[in-house]
């Protein structure tokens, strides 16, 4: 449903992407994982162009761009289409748990605000925030800021999630309530695209995985064969410090 | 004559100059905030001029901006074949509307580019147009974080309004030396201490407009505690 081809950025003379090809059908659940510094962000972030490729193209569905000739009206449809979780969170720190929920249905969606703060708040049960509606970000722990921006990224009922590093800033003890949320949140079906670090969650959920390696796709397939008998020498030389730290 | 019949003629000027003081407040507000967006969304040409817009008004005089007002103006609509219809309260409205949006501009462009980018991102990946994002997220944001820059400028801009006497705008300041002078030069301390009172309770009044935002908005910010209501030292 969603396919990159040749995607390439560089920030100022640095080049970030040497033409990654990234595909997801429907129904997957791809965690990218790779080397710090590698992109994986950058790519995530090309999808619903938060950043800007110099050239690539991407297809989803019956949309498609070349990000040589970016057009406002097709980066619409793909930001309609898609929701991002960020590792930051980046919930908006003037509203409440509820506000930040209710707001893009509103503004973005045209939904009422009787229907708007319906669904708001089954997305904020179904994150367990329900008793922090009211809250404003400031007074919340790092976990309740990470599961109120997936319950608004639910909440738009996008067809892909794009996680970002979702439990890398929080402290260790809250990154279990997260993941748990995640979980439950991929084996829904949403086709979801997840950056992580942390392998044996990516294991344990994913269908696919993909390891980035110097702006490029330098490996992919199923969990079992990139964790348990990983063919390329980065890869298994990557698990096996990223192991080894875990 | 003593300073009890003083007060009131006085404060005959008062409509005036604080008619004066609102029309820069109001005017220099607008063409702060479209002075702002040129500043941060770069448009060729125009965001230049805007630049060196907010660079004369805030590094030159303000009494040097009034008399460049007062007798620029006159040249400028003159162009258009309009003549005789500036007054120098007129001039005053234009020159400090000037500085005070120019100033204004500097307190706002820090305040958006101050908050965060991360915010950006969220209501960018959501879909809001960029009118939506300054009217729901990025604005109430700076606009918290500009409301302590705010205040300032609008006690300059009270403090400056007292300078356009010298292009003979007949406010509170020129009504007084009007009076001083009839009156053979009588009270004059009593008058300055008088005007000082006036000034005084005006910067007061704006500071307490300011500080009740302030506190409004403290509530999304990291400290849930208003912030202490004191009244010296602030103004
Ligand atoms: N705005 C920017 N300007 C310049 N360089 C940038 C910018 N954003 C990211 N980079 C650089 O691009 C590279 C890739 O960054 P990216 O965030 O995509 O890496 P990543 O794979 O997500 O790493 P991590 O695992 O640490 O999150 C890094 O070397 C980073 O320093
Ligand atoms: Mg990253």
């Amino acid at each position: 449903m969603l396919e990159l081809k040749n995607l390439k950025l560089s920030y100022g003379t640095s080049q970030i992407l040497n033409g990654v090809n990234f595909s997801v059908k429907r129904g997957d659940v791809v965690s990218i994982i790779g080397p710090s510094g590698t992109g994986k962000t950058t790519l995530l972030k090309c999808i619903n162009y938060l950043v800007k490729p110099t050239s690539g193209t991407i297809d989803f569905d019956q949309i498609r761009m070349d990000y040589a000739r970016p057009d406002k009206a097709t980066i619409q449809a793909i930001r309609l289409r898609t929701a991002m979780v960020f590792q930051q969170f980046n919930v908006f720190k003037n509203m409440t748990v509820l506000q930040n929920v209710m707001d893009p249905l509103v503004v973005v969606q045209r939904k009422s605000q009787d229907e708007a703060r319906e669904i708001a708040l089954m997305e904020l049960d179904r994150v367990g925030l329900s008793a922090k509606k009211d809250q404003y970000p400031a007074q919340l722990s790092g976990g309740q800021l990470q599961r109120t921006g997936i319950a608004r990224a639910l909440a738009v009922r996008p067809d892909v999630m794009l996680f970002d590093e979702p439990t890398s800033s929080l402290d260790p003890e809250l990154v279990g309530e997260v993941l748990k949320v995640i979980k439950d949140v991929t084996s829904s079906g949403i086709t979801s695209i997840l950056v992580t670090h942390e392998m044996q969650f990516a294991k344990n959920i994913s269908n696919r995985i993909v390891f980035m390696d110097a702006g490029v796709v330098a490996a992919e397939g199923s969990p079992s064969e990139m964790f348990d008998a990983p063919a390329n020498p980065r890869l298994a030389q990557f698990l096996s410090t990223e192991l080894e730290t875990q | 004559m003593n300073v009890s019949t003083m007060i009131p003629e006085l404060l005959e000027a008062l409509p005036l100059t604080l008619a004066i003081m609102f029309v820069a407040l109001a005017a220099g507000f607008c063409l702060a905030l479209l002075t702002t967006t040129f500043r941060v969304r770069r448009v060729l040409l125009i965001s230049t001029l805007a630049d060196l817009y907010v660079s004369y008004a805030r590094s030159v005089p303000v009494v040097l901006q009034l008399f460049i007002a007062f007798y620029g103006l006159p040249v400028l609509v003159g162009a258009f074949g309009i003549e005789d219809f500036l007054s120098a309260n007129l001039a005053a409205m234009v020159g400090l509307s000037l500085y005070h949006g120019g100033y204004l501009s500097e307190v706002m462009r820090p305040a958006y580019l101050a908050v965060d980018r991360g915010q950006h991102d969220a209501a960018d990946s959501l879909g809001y147009t960029f009118q939506q994002k300054i009217a729901r997220v990025v604005g109430p944001q700076a606009v918290h974080i500009a409301l302590p820059g705010y205040g300032n400028s609008i006690i300059y801009l009270i403090h400056n309004v007292a300078l356009i006497m010298y292009i003979g705008a007949a406010d509170v300041m020129a009504t007084a030396h009007l009076i001083m002078a009839r009156d053979f030069n009588q009270y004059q301390f009593e008058t300055y201490l008088l005007l000082a009172v006036f000034y005084s309770l005006l910067c007061l009044i704006a500071w307490m407009i300011i500080r009740f935002f302030e506190n409004r908005a403290s509530i999304y910010t990291l400290s849930n505690k208003p912030a202490k209501f004191s009244l010296t030292a602030s103004v």
